[in-house]
Order: C-alpha cells, then structure tokens, then sequence
C-alpha cells in the first residue's frame, strides 16, 4: 500500500524537526524497509544539532563502522554556542523575571521597549538574544525551552519578520511537545498573521519571487500541512480543519499547491458526519455540508490527485456506483490505518463511511436486500444486520423503516411529503422575515427623524 | 487668377479664406516666371526633341554637355549612348526638381512665415483648430528643413515661443471664462499644448538660446545661412567628386542611373546619404533606389560598409510598397529576407559592431572600425528587430490579400519556414548580445508562428531552425512541442514587458487547449485572471482571447466534458458574430453600413486563413453540447414558467424553429442533422439521435474524430436515458431496470448509477426496489387547488424577497455613504459603458466598441467558468 503514502508529498512542507515523528510512523507501520527509512532519519538527524541522537542512529545503521569525527567537533560546538547563546538570553530573561516588570509591560510593545531600554539598560540587541537562544534550542530538541523564550521573544519584539518567525518556530514547538491547546491558539494566530498581509491585486506581476502574493501562498501551503498535526490531534480538530480549509483561501491554495490534503479535508468530512448529525449543535453550515462540498472539491481536482478516499467519496456521491464504493473503502482503510494523522481515526473512519453508504442505499431504494447491504458496508451478515438495526434505531429513519425478516430484506417506506406541508413548510418563516423588514425600516426611519429634528435647531 | 481667389475667399469665413490665399499665393509665386518664359521655349523646340522645358532645360542642357565631357574620359564609346537616356528619363524629372529648386529655400522661409501669420490671426480668433493645422503644417516643413541639414530659421523659434505664451493664457483663460469653448476647439487646445510642450523640448536649446537674445540668434542664422549661399553655385560648376552628393541635394532625385561606375568602396557613404535623403519623397523612383543599393552592396567591402548598406537596402524594400493595404511584392519581400539574414550573420560574426536604435552623433559620411572608436564597439544606428517585426507583419498581410484556395497561398505559406529561421536567428543574436526588450519581442513573435499550429508543423518549422548556423538557446528537444511553447513563454513571462506576458500567456493556454489538456489550460486561465482585465487590452490581444477561450471550448468538447463545453462557447455564440470575434471574417451588419476606414481597419485584423479556427465545425461542437444539456432539462420541466429559463437562448431559438416547420426533408446542413438527432433524442429515439450525429461530415477536421464520435454516443445514449425517464415517468408507476438497460443498451450498472443520481438530487421523485429491480415512480397528482395553494406560496415567497431586496437597497445606499465614491465611479464606468454601446449602433468609434464588445464577453464568460466550477 505504499503508493498511497504521503510522507513523502508532505515532507517538503515540513520542518525538520516535524518530520521526524512522520519516520518514526513509517518505521512503525513498515510499508518501506527500515534500513532506508534509517538512513533517511539519519541524513535529518544529521542536519540539527542533536549530535547524540544522529550519532545513535548511525550506530544503528552502520554498527561495524567507526562514528565519524566531525560529530565530535559538532558536539562541543553546539554545546559551546548554547552557553554562549543562554549568557546572552539570561540577561534579557533576569529582567523579565522581576515581578514588577511584569506588572509592567503593556500592549504597547514600543513603549515596553521604552521602558525596558530606560529601566534595566535592555536593548533591542539582547531580546533578539532570546530569539537566536530559543531557535538554537530547537534545533538539539529542547522544544518546551524554545518555546519559553520565542514565548517571550515575540512579546517583547517589534520586528515583524522575526516575529513571524517565532510564531512558526513556537507553533513547531508546541506541536513536537504534544501540547495541542496551546498549538491551536498558536495555529490561530499564526493563520492570521497570513492572512493579513494584504494579497496583491496585481493580476501580471505574479513571476517575481518576492511577489506577496505568491509568499502568501507558500506559507498558506506551510499553514495547511503544519495544521495537520494539529487538528488530527486535538479534539475538536476535525470540525476545526472543515471550518479551515473550506474557507475560499485556503481551498483555493489546496486546489493550487497541495491536491494532495484533499485526502485529509476527505476525511475529516467523513468524520465529522457525527457531528454534523446531531440537532442543535452548533457547527456552521460549512461544516454541515462539508461532504458536498469536498465532493465538489474532489471531482473538480480528478485529474490532479486520486486516492482510495477521495475515490470512495466520488464513487459513492457522483457515480452513485455502490459496488464501487465498497471496493474503495476497503482500500481506503488500509490507507487510512497507513497514514501518519489518520492512523488513529481509522474506526471512526470505516462506522462514518458505512453509515454514509447506507444513508444514501437508503434514500435511493424503496426495498433492500439485507444481505446485499450488509456486503456493500464490508460486513458478514449477521453483523450487517446488528449493524441496520442499530442503524434505524439512531436515525430518525425509525418510523418509515422496517425490517422483515422472513423475506429479509428492508421496506423503506417514505411517504411524499404532503402538499399542505410542503406549503407550510414554504411560509414558514415569512412571517419572521416581513417583521424583520419592518424594524428595519424603523431603524433607519428614527436617525433620520432625529437628523431632521437636529436640523432647525 | 489669385484675384479671383481671394474675392471667392472673402465671403468664407477668415481663417479659411486666409488660409486658401496663402496658399495660392505661395504656389503661384512659382510658376509665374516659369509660365511666360516657358511659351517661347515651347515654340522653339516644338519640332525638335519631345523636351518641352525652358530655362530648366538650357541649363540642364548645359549641366549635360559639361558631365558629358567629363565623362568622355572615363568612359570610351558607352558615353552617347547614356547621355541620350539619360536625357530622355531626367527630362520630366527635371523640370519638377529644377522648380522646386530654384527657390526652395526661399519657398519655404515663406510657405512658414505664411503659417505663422495665420496662426497669428486665428490665435486672435481664438480658433484652435486652424491654429493646430498650422502648426502641424509649420512643424513639418521645419522638420524638412532639418533633414537638408539647414539651420532652424529664427521665425519658427518666434513663432514657438510666442505660441507658448499666448497658449498659457488661453488655457488660464478658458478656466476662468463662463462659456465654454466648444468641444472640437477645447481639443484643440488641449492637443496644441501637448504639441507645443513637445517640440519645445525638441528645441530646447534653440529656445533658450533665444529667449536669451533674440537678436544674435538671428544673426547667427543669417550668418550660417549666407556662408552656406555662396557656396551652393559654386558646387554647381564644381568637380566631378562634388557631384553626386550635390546633385543629390540640389534635385532630390537619385535618377542618375548612367552612373554605375561611381559606386566605388570609396563613395558608398555618399551614395547613401544620398539615398537616404532622397528617402519619402514624392518623386523618389523606389524600385531605381534598391536597384542603386543592390549595386552598393555589391561594391562595399568592409563590415561596416555592407552594414550600413544592407540597413539602408532593407528598409528602402519595405519602403518599396507604400500603401498600408496592399502587401509587399513576393520577390522583394524574399530578398528583405535574405538581407536580414544577412545582416544578423554579420553581427553575430563580428561581434565588434552593433546594431542600435540610439548611438551618439557620428559622421555619417566617415568609414568606421572598431580601431577607430572610443569604445571597443562600433555602435550603428538601425534596428534589427523593426525589421524582423515588419517582415512578419507583411508576411501576414500578404497571406491576407492572397486567395486561400489558390496554390499561390500554398506556395507563400512555404516561405514560413525561412521565416520562422530568420526570427530564430534574430532571436540568437538577441541572446548573445543581451539585449532583453528586442529579445522578448522575437521570442514572442516566434511563439505566435507555433502556439497554434499541430506538432509536426512546428517539428518541421524546428528542424530548419536545427540546421541553420545560428541557433537561439531554446530549441524543440525530442519532438516535445509542449516542452519548447513552455520554455518560450516561461521566458516572456519574466521579461518585465506585461503586453508580452499577457499575450504568452494566450498563446501557452491556446496550445495546451490544442493537445487536449483542458484541465490545465483552464486553471491557467482562471489563475492569470485574464478575463478581468482583458477588456482594457488591445483589440489584437481580444482576439487572441477569444481564440483561446473558444479553443478551450473545443478542447472540453474532444475530453467528453460536455457540460462546460457548452458553458464556455455559449457565449461567443450568444453574441451570434462569432466570425467577427475571431477576426475570421467581416461581419456584415444589418442595419448600417461600415465606413471605409471601419472595414479597412477591419480587414487588417483578419487573421490569415490557415490560422482559422473552423467556426462550422465549432458550431457543430455547440449545438451538439447544447443538444446534450438542454434536451434533458426541456424534459424534467413541465411548467410554462420554469420553460423560460433556458440554458442555451441560441439552441432553443432553433430548436423552436426547427418545431415549427411543417415538413422536414432529410437533414443537409450541419444544423439539420443537430436538430433532427434533437427531435429523435426529445422522443426517445435515441439510435436514430447517434446516427444523425454522427454522420455530420464536420467531425472529420476533428485530430481525433472517431473517439469523440464514440464519447458522443454514449452521452448520447446517457441523456438519452435521463430524457426518456424524464418524459415518461408519470405513465408508469413502475419501470424494469433491466428493460431500461436493454433499451439504451447501457450495462445495467450504467442505468442503476444513472437512476441513483436522478433520485438522490432529487429530480425524479421515484426509488428503486432492490428485490424485483424496477424503478417504482412516486408520482403525486395534485388537485387544483393544491396546485394553486403551491403556486400562491411560491409567490409570496418571491414578494417577500423583493421586499428584502429592495430594502437592502435602500438601506445600502443610506448606510454606505462612505462608498458612495465607489459607486458613483462605477455609475459613471457603466454610463461609458453605454455610451459605446450607443458608439456603436451609430456606427461611430468602432473601434472602441468592438473592445466594450470584446470585453463583454471575455467577461461574461468569466462568470460562465466560475459557475461551471462551483456548479460541477
């Protein structure tokens, strides 16, 4: 199943660091032999300070051979630049540490800086210190350290580019630790740090490669795929990345550079079939009709990026081919259980998808053969049949479904809605809508009485 | 004579008649003299020789006797023989040439006086357009007086300051004053202010000069003009040398065809100058001036040398054919070609020379060489990619003006390929020499003799280029054309020139429509936003637009995609010029008729016709899209309202008339079989509905014409379905699927998917039953009144809406004054808007028109894409 891995779409919008727990799936889930996948954590681990770690992995992969010198020389360098790197931090971070400071600062950030700068000599020097110390930090793994200081860093800070940078850096930081409250907020931010820079309205000039709009899509593109770790991770994830990647922007930068997260957005709409199934609950109409939307999304993207998911989406919602459908689940679920974020979805996964393909067997037939359903959903008979009845139990099919176990099969019975419904169901709501009207009408009448009134005055 | 004039002038306005008697005095100031003396001439020679010149001719006579003698030395037996032809052509020449001669100085001093006198009494009539013709006329002759290389006159310095001044208290006036100056004066004016403020520039130092001491300005003219007096007779008795250029000055004729033996290495620059002098006059005998220049190149000897000759050479063949309608002879055109040729390979070789359009002033007359320069580099003054440029145009022009079913069409289409070698090679020079703006033009130029032509078209264009001695860097590389259209417009999309990228731009989504990879050339075209700002563009940009909108219509009609297909030509089609839009054909109007100049400029846009894009055949793919989408929907509908929306207005506007008629006779036209396959598809018939299709002859100009065929079938047997279920649904209360299958011949699969699909979007209220496999129909019949109570809640519905619509309106306004500017600049964009509309009913500014037009449906279409996008 290896040809629908991703990790190696997804790697180039990665840093480093997040590709790690990536090959460490990989070499959970052997798709690839270990060997290669070794030496491609070694070839990372080679790149980042974490001298130890790079120096382990290649014991590992060459146990005969001689570890190479330079990562001695690299070790004391690397432990020489922290120390020097935390002397200049310390200071920064001593001032910060005085209660009073702290009660101190402001939102002003200019005027933080003033104060600071007038009161304990900080200069703009030293908290750039913090940045370099907690990027530094980083990069041998202490992720929860870096974070403090770019924490504090993108506080005190006033340059935007370094700060941006921060973001992205603590955001890394934070998903590395496993802490998804705080990479969400981080996510949230960051995601409006982006959007905000004004997009170029200049249709030509789209070649240059410092053209804003085009770095707008780059980090876009960074945004969506750092996301992932987010979102499968964190509970409300799932509603969170619909809400997300539906959003114009964001659709139109996945249709543009990355096809390949349609599987992603796919199933987080199957998944999020639960949710939106429920009455009352508060998700947007976005997230409601997120499966017509991703099919839409998927249909149009064919040409680009195929895989069992999106397949299984398109045969079951455009060719209505159930027999088809069913083919594709079962290679969707394999695929699913291979997949880094998707891994541990994967029965969410396959009880979603199952009750999207009764859902719709159920609207389209009138009479269904139990067992030939039971097949569709990839269920042994018996199971397909506990399987339909708990099904008509949850839904709210109750009253027009029944099952008759003598012939087997069940008589979905939905009678027209009648006339004088579909009439009420018409109205409903105009009378709402013509008061509406009229506040508004009062509303704008009253400023303009009161203009009127001012006016002789 | 003048009298009578000026009587006949006083009745007219002043500056008319003014204007008329300065003109006839000045004209009739010179053959006054000429007239009385040439009667007795006329008598006295009337027996002899066919010459019926006076004064000119005893002195031209003369002139002849001394050049004879002169030549009696050179020369041995040839001599009389030249003289007597050389008489006989120089006889007629002469006798203008002399005329103006004689006192063309003067003529002139006075002819620009006589304007500024004018401009002075129409300046105190305020009359802006006669002042704007005089000085047009006045800057003309000034400009004529450059080329001889005589000093700019004082009067015009005068004039120019003058104007300036008065100008500024004009304009400072019309601002102030209540009553408008009408609309053709106010341009006036404003055109004036532009000119003046240019030639002032032009003249900057002149002026200065002037405004300084107007009087040692004039002393100094006067002073350069009487050293320059004297010495003009004195040439005229001079030595044989002086001749040549002399002549030229004096006669402004190059006629002296006899005197081949002069053009030595030694006297091509002055043979050139000459020449170049000579260059846009009225009497200029062009064919005599190549024949000249052919010999001079025979002649020269150093690089730089042939050089100059070869640029003189070839714009004097480009010069060769005046009038912008017709095209430039065959032969002369393959041998501007050869010359360029040349011309680049000289460049390329010696890479010490270049060619400029700006180099500093040198002497023309002068031999130069890299030895002799400043710099390592003689720089000449010319431009390659001009002539590159015109080669190509006049190559299109001719391809225009010949008939494309002849052979002789055929045969000039051949030249493309020297062609296409000639821009390649320029485009190598381009890239050695690092020039970028010359060098993105080539490239674009070669991109548009490839983007739309078929494979081994451009493999055989490539493989002449593959043999030549200069290569450009891109080149085809294993016979992948996508890959070099791909290079070339990667490489016009970073030159800074925005025209350019757009065009490459076109032409990239053209030829990716071409090979059938609609998904591509749609995201491109969608990515680039073209159709926002396409209206603003040239009307040769529009065309290309549509081109390749209408080729990607085609390109999703070939890949099955049938429903935008139909989305994307409905426009073009909607506007029913479809011709037009292409630049495939004049549209001829109904109601008014085109002007001349509309339809002259018209004709210059055509493209040549092996460029077309087969508007028959594009039809067809239309009409049979439209068949496709349309007949189905014409089924689900039952009501006389929901029949008003119509998809395809052009489609059903047919298919109506095609109802109508009482008698049909088996199909002819392309259209008839589209309307017969709809009848038989609207019953059902839907073997008979594939047949008719399929047997459109069109199909065949198709690259892959039995594939589409097949892919039509089985839509065709698909909509069959859907109409068929649509039509009968409610005889039947259950229907087999497998009868269905059978009767489409569809696999059962096929109908069941076919069947889900209709009921799960809800427009067929049935479902299946698995168990007995049939359709069962839930067909509710509704009583009157039901029907009514539906249709009155539908109607409230809508008022409500109109109620909320036209409140938001209301509200919008009184809310969003801080808007107000935007809207109030869109106001005034969509009264523009009418305006052209009105432009052209009238038959007005066509050209604008067509651009509002273009835009429209660039527009429009734009739209059309999105929607089609959101709606699959």
């Amino acid at each position: 199943m290896a040809e629908y891995d991703l990790t190696q779409t997804i790697v180039p919008f990665l840093d480093r660091h997040l590709v790690f727990p990536l090959l460490a799936h990989l070499v959970d889930n052997e798709l690839f032999p270990a060997e290669q996948v070794q030496a491609a954590q070694y070839q990372l681990a080679k790149g980042t300070n974490m001298v130890d770690y790079a120096v382990s992995l290649f014991e590992q992969l060459h146990p005969d051979e001689e570890i190479p010198a330079e990562f001695q020389g690299k070790r004391e360098n690397a432990v020489h630049t922290n120390e020097r790197l935390q002397q200049e931090a310390q200071a920064v971070l001593n001032v910060i540490e005085i209660p009073e400071v702290a009660q101190a600062l402001r939102q002003d950030k200019n005027q933080n800086l003033a104060y600071l700068k007038e009161h304990y000599g900080v200069t703009l020097e030293q908290i750039n210190a913090l940045y370099n110390f907690g990027q530094f930090q980083y990069t041998y793994g202490n992720y929860s350290g870096a974070a403090d200081y770019l924490y504090h860093f993108r506080v005190l800070s006033t340059d935007p580019d370094l700060t941006v940078s921060a973001h992205w850096g603590k955001l890394a930081c934070d998903i590395l630790t496993g802490k998804w409250d705080t990479a969400l907020e981080e996510l949230n931010t960051l995601r409006e740090a982006v959007d905000s820079r004004a997009p170029s309205h200049s249709a030509f000039s789209t070649t240059s490669a410092s053209d804003p709009a085009l770095a707008q899509l780059h980090s876009r593109t960074w945004l969506l795929h750092w996301s992932l770790f987010v979102y499968f991770n964190h509970p409300q994830g799932r509603t969170l990345l619909l809400e997300t990647f539906l959003a114009p922007a964001y659709l139109s930068t996945i249709q543009t550079s990355s096809p390949w997260v349609l599987r992603y957005l796919a199933t987080a709409a199957v998944l999020s079939r639960k949710a939106s199934a429920v009455p009352g609950s508060a998700v947007s109409t976005r997230v409601r009709h997120s499966i017509r939307e991703v099919v839409k999304v998927i249909q149009m993207e064919e040409y680009q990026y195929q895989d069992p998911i999106t397949a299984f989406l398109k045969e079951l919602y455009v060719d209505f081919d159930f027999e088809a459908a069913q083919r594709e689940l079962g290679k969707a679920e394999v695929a699913v259980a291979n997949d880094f974020f998707l891994a541990q979805f994967k029965d969410e996964f396959l009880e979603n998808a199952r009750y999207l393909i009764s859902e719709a067997y159920c609207r389209i037939h009138q009479r269904i053969d139990i067992g030939e359903l039971s097949d569709r959903l990839n269920l042994s008979h018996d199971e397909g049949e506990k399987w339909i009845v708990n099904l008509i139990r949850e839904t709210r099919m109750g009253a027009d479904a029944k099952i008759d176990l003598g012939k087997n099969v069940i008589e979905i019975n939905r009678p027209p809605l009648p006339i004088y419904q579909s009439v009420i169901e018409k109205t409903r709501g105009l009378a709402f809508r013509t008061q509406a009207l009229g506040a508004a009408m009062a509303r704008t009448a009253q400023p303009q009485a009161e203009v009127q009134a001012d006016s002789p005055k | 004579m003048s009298r009578f004039f000026r009587q006949a002038g006083d009745s007219d306005s002043e500056s008319e008649s003014s204007s008329e008697e300065e003109l006839m005095s000045s004209e009739d100031e010179t053959p006054k003299p000429a007239a009385p003396a040439g009667k007795p001439a006329m008598s006295r020679f009337l027996r002899g020789a066919g010459d019926s010149d006076s004064s000119d001719d005893s002195e031209s006579e003369s002139e002849d006797e001394s050049e004879m003698s002169e030549d009696e030395d050179d020369k041995g037996k040839k001599k009389s023989r030249f003289l007597r032809t050389e008489d006989d052509e120089e006889s007629s020449d002469e006798e203008e040439g002399k005329r103006v001669v004689k006192s063309a100085k003067d003529k002139r001093l006075e002819e620009m006086e006589a304007a500024g006198k004018m401009m002075d009494n129409a300046l105190k009539i305020n009359d802006w357009v006669a002042i704007s013709n005089e000085f047009d006329k006045l800057y003309r002759m000034v400009q004529r007086q450059q080329n001889v290389s005589e000093p700019i006159p004082p009067f015009f310095i005068r004039t120019l300051a003058s104007l300036e001044s008065s100008l500024n208290a004009a304009v400072s006036k019309e601002k102030e004053a209540k009553k408008k100056m009408n609309a053709s004066n106010a341009r006036a004016l404003t055109a004036m202010k532009q000119k003046v403020k240019k030639v002032i520039k032009e003249f900057e130092t002149e002026v200065k000069k002037y405004q300084e001491d107007p009087e040692a300005f004039e002393r100094d003219y006067t002073a350069a003009v009487t050293v320059e007096a004297p010495s003009a007779p004195k040439a005229k008795k001079g030595k044989k040398a002086e001749e040549g250029e002399e002549d030229a000055e004096d006669f402004t004729t190059v006629g002296k065809g006899g005197k081949t033996v002069l053009y030595t290495p030694e006297t091509i620059f002055k043979n050139l100058q000459a020449i170049q002098e000579a260059r846009g006059k009225k009497n200029t005998d062009r064919s005599e001036q190549i024949r000249v220049l052919e010999k001079l190149l025979e002649v020269s000897v150093t690089s730089y040398q042939r050089i100059r000759v070869l640029l003189a050479l070839i714009s004097s063949r480009f010069d060769y054919n005046s009038s912008v309608a017709t095209h430039m002879p065959i032969d002369l055109w393959i041998a501007a070609q050869k010359e360029i040729d040349q011309l680049v390979g000289i460049i390329t070789e010696d890479t010490r020379y270049s060619i400029q359009e700006t180099t500093e002033d040198y002497d023309e007359l002068a031999e130069r060489s890299p030895e002799t320069e400043t710099s390592d580099t003689v720089r000449i003054r010319g431009s390659i990619i001009s002539f590159v440029d015109r080669l190509d145009d006049e190559f299109t022009k001719s391809l225009q003006n010949i008939d494309p079913h002849g052979t002789e069409y055929v045969d000039r289409l051949k030249d493309e390929k020297s062609l296409y070698c000639t821009i390649c090679r320029a485009q190598a020079l381009y890239e050695k020499t690092k020039q970028d703006d010359p060098l993105g033009r080539v490239v674009m130029r070669r991109l548009e003799h490839i983007y739309s032509k078929p494979d081994t078209v451009v493999q055989a264009l490539e493989s002449a280029v593959a043999v030549s001695d200069l290569k450009p860097s891109i080149l085809l590389s294993e016979s992948a054309t996508k890959d070099l259209i791909h290079r070339l417009c990667v490489h016009l999309y970073k030159s800074g020139n925005s025209l350019l990228r757009t065009r490459a731009m076109l032409c990239h989504i053209y030829h990716y429509a071409l090979h059938n990879d609609f998904h591509t050339a749609r995201d491109m075209l969608l990515m680039s936003h073209l159709q926002e700002s396409i209206h603003s563009a040239d009307v040769a940009t529009q065309i290309l637009y549509n081109r390749t909108i209408v080729q990607l219509g085609l390109s999703a009609f070939r890949c099955g995609l049938i429903k935008e297909s139909q989305a994307i030509l409905q426009d073009i089609f909607a506007t029913q010029r479809v011709k037009e839009l292409l630049a495939q054909g004049v549209h001829t109007q109904r109601y008014q008729v085109l002007t001349p100049e509309q339809e002259k400029a018209e004709r210059q846009r055509q493209l040549p016709f092996h460029m077309h894009i087969n508007t028959e055949l594009l039809e067809a793919a239309f009409l049979v899209s439209s068949m496709l989408v349309e007949i189905p929907l014409l089924a689900s509908i039952d009501s006389e309202e929901q029949k008003r929306k119509t998809i395809s207005k052009s489609f059903r506007r047919l298919l109506d008339f095609a109802d109508r008629q009482v008698f049909t006779g088996p199909p002819e036209s392309t259209r008839d079989h589209i309307m017969q396959a709809s009848r038989a598809l609207q019953d059902g018939q839907w073997e008979k509905c594939r047949d008719l299709i399929q047997s459109i002859k069109i199909w065949s100009l198709m690259p892959e014409a039995t594939s589409v065929k097949e892919m039509l079938a089985k839509r065709i047997q698909e909509e069959g379905l859907r109409t068929y279920l649509f039509t009968y649904a409610p005889h039947y209360s259950t229907l087999s699927l497998s009868l269905l299958s059978r009767t489409f011949s569809l696999p059962l699969r096929a109908v069941t998917s076919i069947v889900s699909k209709m009921i799960w979007s809800e427009e067929l209220s049935a479902s299946l039953d698995q168990q007995t496999d049939v359709v069962v129909f839930h067909r509710i019949e509704m009583s009157r009144s039901q029907q009514l109570a539906q249709v009155l809640a539908d109607k409230v519905n809508a008022l409500v809406e109109q109620n909320e619509k036209t409140l938001d309106q209301k509200l919008g306004n009184v809310t969003s004054w801080n808007d107000r500017q935007d809207g109030a600049k869109g106001d005034k964009r969509e009264q523009t808007a009418e305006r052209r509309r009105g432009g052209e009913k009238r038959g007005g500014v066509r050209g604008g028109a067509r651009g509002g037009r273009g835009a429209r449906f660039a527009q429009g279409l734009g739209n059309q894409m999105a929607n089609a996008q959101r709606s699959r």
